[in-house]
């Protein structure tokens, strides 16, 4: 089994200084390490229960990464690791965007430490204000035909308009690392827009939160991937996906109104950033 | 001639010499302004919603009319001070069962004092706010097998979990006995909360409202759910308003996540005692 460090993570835990970090195979695997204090057991707990979980109809499950149950995994000092879908596997020049949905990160089960720095965090981005943030991305630069990433720092400090700048950029093909030209959201209808873009995909998933009880998805990102090779041919095969579910607890008969009220913010973030692209074609 | 109204289940009360809203016998509600920035605040709601043409017409319908500033005697006798005009959402009604819903998982908002935002989260984190994103803050019950109206202790209502909350949403619809701990019978739920006209049907449209409007922000509004008693009429005139607007704030093209959030976990409630 060959494994490596993916290419594409956008946020979370990267194997740095000894500490393990994800890995993929070559045959559409990820590996992710259980992290400690409990929360790699939460995500295991939450995979099992989702995977079996008759419930939940398939056109959601789609949204979900596969799970392939756990495995120790050589080099990485026997210490169990989850086995999941890679979801990039079938891209090959992939632009990512993770974003933590939620108006609070911390949720009422959380140590009082965790739900302080929570809070903190929360407050100075724009997680309270706008009900999500995003936590990171990378886009493809189609003029310099090459990945760009925001400064990490920068993007903990954007504010509403930073992330509508993001949005567009995400969806730009003009050099993006020049701050004076104005992102062209050539991708724009490709990507957020059309019968499966992303709009329509999170629609779907707004469905499902105003019903479902089953699940609290503290702390959860959305995963927004599509596809650059051949785009203005084959088009975006953009895909939404939830990852991230170390900090997940049972609904308990309530819906999950943080993430739906969070989710509802940033599905009117990606209209407007739609209406105003098409808008600009029509001219 | 002003008096204090019978049917306020929250908020501050004009009684024992306090400062607290009044009511006419032509249907209208005087609020006083209370000091601190709030009454100005919601004052400066009133007048901004009330000439916003952004504002749908069926919308419109589930806020209190308002008619400006008046200078009132003051409940608490300290002379003439300024009251907004409102409509009296319940003087229509002859024996009305009132509840108040504070609406969103948090109370708080950016840019408070650290002082009022400490006070907020912590009430939030101990009644059902954070959990459910919605808490009772009142309610007064016309229990039509004793003839008389109930109301629970407001520091019970404060402390109900979950449990608590969707009792209380039961009994707000029953017939039986209220005071003791018989199951309620919600023999009025289709009533008062199914039906063209019912409660579910008018928060579904306020919740369609609020995936889109940019606004305003309801921090810390309320939800007050009436309805009729009265064995004379025939219609329950289930009736939703949204009230107390001290802590808006400009939406600035975002929509209001935290109130909608939490007014679709109530509407979930519902739902299910449906």
């Amino acid at each position: 089994m060959h494994l490596k460090a993916p290419e594409h993570q956008v946020a979370g835990h990267i194997a740095k200084d000894g500490k393990p970090g994800p890995l993929v195979d070559d045959k559409g695997r990820f590996f992710k390490p259980l992290q400690g204090d409990s929360r790699g057991e939460i995500e295991v707990k939450f995979y099992e229960s989702f995977s079996s979980n008759t419930e939940v109809p398939d056109h959601i499950r789609r949204y979900f990464p596969v799970y392939h149950g756990t495995q120790a995994v050589e080099g990485s000092d026997g210490a169990a690791m989850i086995v999941l879908e890679n979801l990039l596997s079938k891209y090959s020049k992939p632009s990512v965007m993770d974003v933590k949905m939620g108006s609070r990160t911390w949720y009422p089960e959380a140590s009082e430490e965790y739900i302080q720095k929570c809070l903190r965090k929360d407050a100075r981005s724009t997680t309270v204000s706008s009900g999500f943030r995003i936590s990171g991305f990378e886009v493809y630069d189609h003029k310099e035909l090459s990945f760009w990433k925001p400064d990490r720092k920068l993007l903990n400090g954007i504010k509403v308009d930073g992330v509508r700048l993001a949005l567009r950029k995400f969806v730009s093909s003009n050099t993006l690392s020049d701050t004076s030209s104005k992102p062209d959201s050539a991708f724009a209808s490709s990507v957020y827009g059309g019968s499966r873009g992303v709009l329509t995909q999170l629609l779907e998933l707004k469905t499902w939160f105003e019903n479902q009880t089953f699940y609290h998805f503290n702390s959860c990102s959305i995963l927004i991937i599509y596809e650059n090779e051949s785009i203005h041919d084959d088009g975006a095969r953009a895909q939404v996906k939830l990852v991230d579910f170390a900090h997940v607890h049972d609904g308990n008969g309530v819906i999950d109104h943080n993430f739906l009220g969070g989710l509802c913010s940033f599905i009117n973030f990606v209209r407007d950033i739609l209406q105003s692209s098409d808008e600009s074609t029509d001219n | 001639m002003l008096k204090v109204p019978e049917h306020q289940v929250a908020g501050h009360i004009a009684k024992d010499g306090k400062l607290g809203p009044l009511v006419d016998n032509q249907g209208r509600f005087y609020k006083p302004l209370q000091g601190d920035a709030r009454g100005e605040n919601e004052a400066k709601f009133y007048e901004s919603f009330s000439s916003n043409k952004n504002v749908p017409d069926h919308i419109r319908g589930y806020f209190p009319v308002y008619h400006g500033v008046q200078l009132v005697e003051a409940s608490d006798g300290s002379g003439k001070l300024p009251h907004m005009v409102l409509e009296d959402v319940v003087s229509s009604y002859v024996k009305p069962s009132v509840m108040d819903v504070k609406i969103g998982s948090r109370t708080w908002y950016p840019d408070v004092s650290e002082e009022y935002f400490n006070k907020c989260i912590k009430k939030d984190r101990a009644t059902t706010t954070v959990s459910l994103g919605f808490r009772v803050s009142g309610l007064k019950i016309f229990d039509c097998q004793e003839s008389r109206f109930w109301r629970p202790d407001k520091r019970v209502v404060l402390a109900y979990k979950a449990d608590g909350a969707r009792t209380a949403l039961r009994k707000f619809v029953s017939s039986n006995s209220l005071a003791d701990d018989s199951v309620p019978d919600c023999a009025y739920a289709s009533e008062v909360y199914g039906g063209s006209d019912g409660i579910l049907v008018k928060l579904l449209e306020v919740k369609a409202w609020f995936e889109t409007q940019t606004l305003y922000h309801f921090n810390s509004c309320s939800v007050l759910m009436v309805y009729e008693n009265d064995s004379g009429g025939d219609e329950r005139r289930a009736q939703v308003k949204l009230v107390d607007f001290a802590h808006v704030l400009d939406g600035n093209g975002v929509i209001d996540h935290n109130f909608f959030g939490g007014l679709c976990s109530f509407i979930k409630f519902i739902q299910d005692i449906l």
